[in-house]
């Protein structure tokens, strides 16, 4: 939906932001533009709305270059979220979430109701609408951030570092909210990072970017197993294994378990493990419920069983299997 | 009977005409100085061109530097020069316009210019017009800097629109002249604490105005420049 098509960014003096980048960003995925500071991510995520306009190369939405389209109208079509700073602190909530829908010219009982549709979307009390920003906490505005983003309801929304002003809980917290949120109305997204965590979280695929040119894109599972360079191999550094841990399901671990036919449809239980469940939260479970032996399901299709032993063994050998090869 | 309520006996009614008179001045001089320099302070924090910038505030800044008597008495000796009135309000309004001029224009220009850069992008990728971002955006954020630049201006403007008395313009500033001139201090007192009054109250009503204006989401927030 999304295309970069050689794109490249020259500031005067031969300085290269972005050089010759392409890559593609599916309708409903979303792409984590990932790098240090410097690197190009969001110099790249800026030309998609033209608020940086590339030097050579294209940019296409639904195959139409970007710079056929109307700045104005452009930028109205995508939602847009920065750090917390980005709210306007002289407007209240519902004045903040209502500005691009207000530019659309929506009338007001629409716009009323899509406020309040948005809060409860993003889990804030309507009452919520007449606070100033300087009221709310940080995790609080960054919702409204989030909410404002998605106002008119935009295919495409921009997101550049938006948790990255919270604290750790508060920023797994939306971390975990907008994964959620993602999945129901389904948005194009394109995620600028730092943090390699975040970006394995958030991304359906991951872009790593250094000094401008794109170093590989994938998914997380195929950057964090299969680095395309030694600098991927270098960013990934000494968190690869935390990262192989995040990123590996125990799909493949439970399938060396004896399979039990499986049972009528029913409620699930608790204390049970999905299919793309990753090796961390499959070793927190066993920790929380204290068990030997936890139930493995798709959705509501019961799989399997997978032993806590053999989860640690499969971990060990990772570690191992790490340890030897630096 | 007690001086000052034998002074206002005497000179009542001219306390009154010669302090709207007085107001009269002030106010004329505010509406032009910020009709002046309030476009002209948005103009130029939009400008790329930094020499421009710096040449009109330097300007300001001069005129701002000349004593106020020597400023009045410039414009009478150029007016004389280019026959054009030299006694009356005209000469007059148009001193306190220049020298009212720089707090306005200054005041403006910063304040628009310390608007978060990260607000007025995420309003541009939002697809606001740039008029729309100065109207709905920088001005409002900005208003509590530039309405002390006002305030500034007039508590100045009411203190040098005395010396307008000079040049015949009337004021406040005739009483205090009268009272030097024949050695009496209740015409001096008779000028002089009204237009210490004005002052006060003007800024305080502008104070208020100031509140009244202000985004509520900024009160008690910002600070501002003087």
């Amino acid at each position: 939906m999304i295309r970069f098509d050689n794109v490249s960014k020259t500031y005067p003096g031969n300085v290269m932001a972005v050089t010759n980048l392409s890559m593609e960003v599916a309708e409903g995925q979303t792409v984590v533009l990932l790098g240090t500071s410097g690197s190009g991510k969001t110099t790249t995520m800026k030309m998609a709305n033209r608020l940086i306009e590339p030097t050579f190369g294209h940019i296409t939405i639904n195959g139409i270059d970007v710079t056929d389209i109307d700045s104005i109208q452009l930028r109205r079509g995508i939602g847009y979220a920065i750090q917390h700073i980005g709210l306007f602190p002289h407007m209240t909530v519902s004045e903040n979430i209502a500005v691009v829908p207000g530019l659309l010219k929506w009338d007001r009982n629409r716009i009323y109701q899509r406020v309040d549709e948005l809060l409860t979307m993003v889990g804030l009390p309507p009452d919520f609408r007449d606070r100033y920003p300087s009221q709310l906490s940080g995790g609080q505005k960054q919702r409204i951030g989030v909410a404002r983003a998605l106002a008119a309801d935009p295919p495409i929304v921009l997101m550049d570092e938006p948790f990255g002003a919270l604290d750790p809980i508060t920023r797994q917290q939306l971390q975990n909210e907008f994964i959620e949120l993602e999945s129901k109305i389904k948005k194009t997204v394109i995620f600028v990072t730092h943090d390699i965590f975040e970006a394995v979280k958030m991304g359906d695929r991951i872009a790593l970017l250094d000094r401008g040119v794109l170093q590989q894109i994938s998914t997380p599972l195929e950057l964090v197993t299969n680095p395309a360079n030694e600098f991927v191999e270098q960013f990934l550094g000494q968190h690869r294994l935390q990262l192989s841990l995040l990123t590996k399901t125990v799909e493949k671990l439970f399938n060396k378990t004896k399979i039990t036919p499986p049972p009528a449809k029913g409620r699930i239980p608790e204390r049970c493990l999905q299919v793309n469940s990753s090796l961390l939260e499959a070793v927190d479970m066993f920790k929380r419920t204290k068990k030997v032996t936890l139930p493995v399901y798709d959705k509501n299709q019961h799989l399997g069983d997978i032993d806590k032993s053999h989860l640690l063994e499969a971990i060990t050998r990772m570690i191992n299997g790490n340890g030897g090869s630096r | 009977m007690n001086p000052i309520t034998a002074a206002i006996q005497k000179l009542g009614p001219e306390i009154i005409n010669r302090t709207l008179e007085h107001i009269y001045l002030v106010f004329l001089s505010m509406v032009i100085a910020v009709t002046i320099a309030l476009p002209l302070g948005v103009y130029l924090s939009k400008s790329n061109r930094l020499k421009l910038v710096s040449a009109v505030m330097g300007l300001a800044g001069i005129i701002q530097t000349v004593p106020s008597l020597a400023l009045i008495a410039f414009i009478v000796v150029i007016f004389a020069i280019i026959s054009l009135p030299t006694i009356g309000t005209v000469p007059a309004i148009v001193a306190l316009v220049l020298y009212a001029l720089l707090p306005i224009l200054r005041n403006t220009y910063t304040g628009i210019r310390q608007v978060d850069k990260s607000v007025i992008e995420v309003a541009t990728a939002m697809g606001m017009k740039p008029h729309q971002i100065l109207f709905s955006v920088e001005m409002p954020l900005s208003l509590p800097v530039i309405m002390a630049g006002i305030r500034i201006s007039t508590v100045w403007t009411i203190g040098v629109a005395t010396l307008c008395g000079l040049i015949g313009a009337g004021g406040l500033g005739d009483l205090i002249i009268k009272g030097l001139r024949s050695i009496q201090v209740d015409y001096l007192l008779a000028g002089t604490f009204p237009a210490a009054t004005l002052a006060i109250i003007f800024d305080w009503a502008l104070s208020r105005l100031e509140k009244w204006l202000s985004p509520a989401g900024l009160r008690g927030g910002a600070s501002a420049e003087r």
